[in-house]
């Protein structure tokens, strides 16, 4: 026998239908034959109270006259009242006058006087004076009723209660088969979906909502989980495709790189975040001629130059810690024990997060290019000392001749006659240009020294000492020289100063014929300065924007514009020092004006700077 | 419990002194009242008392006094009376005859309009008496004469009726 709860719903709906039916019979049955015993007792009392009234109404002349032959008679009437044991009628002193009795075996019970009706298990007994009109007691009437119609209607409602609970059943249970298609199918249904969806595991299935009620929410629940596990599905197939899709795609790309790094003439490897190399291409093992086992077990180290090894493995470390690009220039043995100079570069690669996901990194031979360079040093070395020497070498006999030409000048005025005199003067004008020459191509060489550091001036000031310098000819030309508020830069104020001078002397001397007005003003562009210098002067033709910075580049060659054309070379070779260009915007007759970039500078880069110097 | 005594004190005391014959009849002389009807002009004034008049020798003693005693009917008081003679209209409500002779018995057809006439056997009654009482096996029982108790204008219980041993409708006209 199954426990209840394990019972199929239909069964259940059953019982409990049935259940239900017989309990309330049951309770409503026992209900109305303890009300009908309880209220039939009182009827009863009261109406054969009524009933022994009227008996003892009829005996009182029975009494009165003492007539036990009437008074039977009158109990004979009794006989009707089929549970009526039986009665008495006693006279005032208690003797029996008439007795009727339904059956043998009746005993007068002893008389009461009182009107009382007394209630046993099993019998009521009334006893009921008997009066005269004038209130006197005559006798005494007692009736014995026996209750057994009670037990006989308690058991007829008892089988009508069982006949009525059967057939009540019998109903309920033919109606549950209509409940049973109410709740039990609905449920069944849901049942046979779930079934289905775990043994075929297809989400797309969806139970048939029957009705409105909780079953019917169930239903659409049920419905609605399925569909969330259906898209939770398709998204998660979805994702896995993806997935492999993306593998496979890193797979490509992996395979693609590793071409790449292949057919790549330089010497490709890359490394973990953490800066340990796990892959070179092949022109390593080439290059080396260590076996790509030897190569990936012992890094790049192996092959490196002693004397760079310590260096280049910090700036390594320094990189990989900070995230920062690597860019190193060391040496590498080659397969026959020759060094060569690599130049290495390494890049951090990063995720969408942020975060190195590996270092890819190039060597590339530069031994070549090396070579060159140091050539090319030496060679601008060799010329630079060539220049300050002989500039400065020169110094010395351009005096002389400007000092001896003076004096002969001066103390043979009256002997030299005019050709001499004339000729005295070429002498005196040659020697003097020579010594402009020779300053200038100083100062050339000056602007290419190192020895200038580069610090925070105000390039105002720095203006204003260069206008100083120029009071002379400034007064001469009869030039108006204006700036507006110009910022500060990180510059060497010498070499400021030099970029000025230059280019104000530039504006006053190819001047027209009004007096010169140039203006000097800056302005923020990008992370630069920019500085421009307008003058009003003659201009100059676009053809020769390019060519009049190069060195003794002069555009006029007749005496009108003195000066040995070295000036702008040397306002270039400062800007491009410092990283900055010069250009000149002009048309002729419309003034020109020069710009030149200095790179703008933060306080925070000067504070790391001056802290660190 | 202390009524259920008296009772069984009253039973034990009537069965030590059974009582007499006319004792008996002293107590139907009263019972009678409580079943006869008198009409309202049986009575000499409204607040006249009811009288049982005990019509030449008198068989009762001290009984008839005795059991009416503090007795009442309709609110009259009742009381015993002898006489001698036919009484005078509306002295007596009841008349009892202690003898049969012949002119009692004529005295009983004289007696009037709201007089119920009680006598001895059913000579009584055929002389024109309404009651007559009659010794059954010892038992005091009578026998009524209905026509003489309509024609002096009683109406008689149907209770009463039941009780006695017969009842005649014997008219004054048949009288020899």
């Amino acid at each position: 026998m199954r426990p209840f709860r394990d019972r199929p719903i239909r069964q259940k709906l059953a019982i409990v239908t049935m259940l239900t039916t017989a309990a309330a019979l049951l309770l409503a049955g026992a209900g109305i034959i303890l009300a009908d015993s309880v209220l039939f007792r009182g009827y009863l009392r009261r109406d054969l109270s009524t009933l022994a009234r009227i008996v003892a109404d009829n005996s009182t002349a029975s009494l009165a006259f003492n007539d036990p032959d009437s008074a039977a008679q009158t109990l004979a009437a009794l006989r009707a009242r089929t549970h009526v044991a039986g009665a008495c009628i006693y006279r005032s002193d208690g003797t029996v006058l008439a007795t009727y009795s339904a059956r043998s075996g009746f005993a007068c019970p002893p008389p009461v006087m009182a009107q009382t009706v007394r209630s046993s298990r099993d019998q009521l007994t009334v006893s009921q004076p008997v009066v005269l009109s004038d209130g006197r007691r005559v006798g005494t009437l007692m009736l014995v009723y026996t209750l057994s119609e009670i037990g006989e209607r308690v058991r007829l409602y008892g089988a009508t209660v069982l006949c009525v609970l059967v057939a009540a059943s019998l109903l309920a249970f033919l109606l549950s088969a209509r409940l049973r298609t109410v709740v039990a199918t609905p449920v069944s249904r849901l049942l046979r979906a779930a079934d289905l969806v775990s043994e075929t595991g297809d989400y797309g299935i969806r139970a048939q909502k029957l009705s409105g009620d909780e079953l019917g929410v169930l239903v659409e629940r049920f419905n609605a989980m399925l569909a969330g596990i259906q898209s939770r599905d398709t998204e998660l197939r979805k994702v896995l495709l993806d997935r492999e899709a993306a593998l496979r795609e890193i797979e490509r790309e992996r395979a693609r790189f590793r071409f790449l790094a292949e057919s790549m003439p330089q010497k490709i490897f890359t490394a973990a975040p953490g800066g340990e190399s796990d892959y070179f291409n092949r022109q390593w093992t080439e290059f080396t001629g260590l076996s790509m086992e030897q190569i990936g077990k012992e890094g790049w180290t192996q092959f490196l130059h002693p004397d760079d090894l310590e260096d280049s493995i910090r700036a390594w470390r320094n990189c990989v810690a900070g995230g920062e690009p690597f860019l190193h220039e060391h040496r590498f043995r080659r397969a026959d024990g020759i060094y060569l100079w690599h130049l290495t570069r390494a890049h951090p690669m990063r995720d969408a997060g942020g975060n190195i996901t590996m270092w890819i990194g190039s060597s590339t031979d530069i031994a070549e290019q090396k070579e060159k360079e140091d050539e090319l040093r030496r060679a601008n070395e060799d010329l630079r000392q060539f220049a300050y020497s002989a500039s400065h070498d020169l110094q010395e006999p351009i005096r002389n001749v400007a000092i001896y030409s003076e004096i002969i000048g001066r103390r043979y005025k009256d002997v030299l006659d005019a050709d001499g005199q004339q000729y005295l003067g070429f002498l005196r004008e040659g020697g003097r240009r020579l010594a402009t020459l020779i300053n200038d191509l100083l100062a050339y060489t000056m602007a290419g020294r190192t020895e200038i550091e580069p610090v925070p001036v105000s390039s105002s000031g720095v203006l204003q000492k260069a206008v100083a310098n120029l009071s002379e000819a400034i007064r001469e030309s009869g030039a108006a020289i204006s700036s507006d508020p110009l910022p500060e830069v990180l510059m060497g104020a010498a070499h400021l100063q030099q970029v000025f001078q230059n280019l104000i002397t530039n504006a006053m001397k190819y001047r027209d014929i009004a007096a010169p007005r140039i203006h000097i003003s800056a302005s923020a562009e990008g992370g630069s300065w920019r500085f421009a210098v307008r003058d009003n002067g003659i201009g100059i033709d676009p053809q020769y924007k390019e060519t009049i910075f190069g060195v003794f580049k002069r555009l006029h060659h007749d005496e009108k514009y003195s000066g040995t054309g070295i000036g702008l070379a040397i306002c270039q070779r400062v800007v491009e020092r410092y990283g900055g260009r010069i250009w000149v915007e002009s048309q002729p007759g419309a003034g020109a004006t020069f710009y030149f970039t200095v790179p703008r500078y933060a306080r925070t880069t000067l504070a790391v700077q001056s802290s660190a110097g | 419990m202390v009524c259920a005594l008296c009772a069984a004190w009253g039973w034990l005391q009537a069965l030590a002194e059974q009582p007499s014959e006319y004792d008996v009849k002293a107590a139907f002389l009263l019972n009678f009242t409580r079943f006869v009807e008198w009409p309202a002009d049986a009575f000499a004034a409204p607040a006249s008392p009811f009288a049982i008049c005990v019509l030449g020798k008198d068989p009762f003693g001290r009984a008839l006094d005795d059991i009416l005693e503090g007795e009442s009917v309709n609110g009259r008081k009742l009381e015993a009376r002898r006489i001698s003679e036919a009484p005078a209209a509306r002295a007596c409500q009841m008349v009892f005859f202690g003898t049969t002779e012949k002119d009692i018995l004529r005295a009983v057809r004289s007696s009037g309009h709201g007089v119920l006439t009680v006598g001895e056997g059913e000579d009584f009654i055929r002389a024109g008496g309404a009651i007559g009482f009659i010794l059954d096996n010892r038992r005091v029982r009578f026998d009524i004469n209905q026509a003489a108790a309509e024609d002096a204008g009683l109406k008689l219980s149907s209770k009463l009726l039941n009780v006695a041993r017969s009842v005649h409708k014997i008219e004054m006209d048949q009288q020899p």
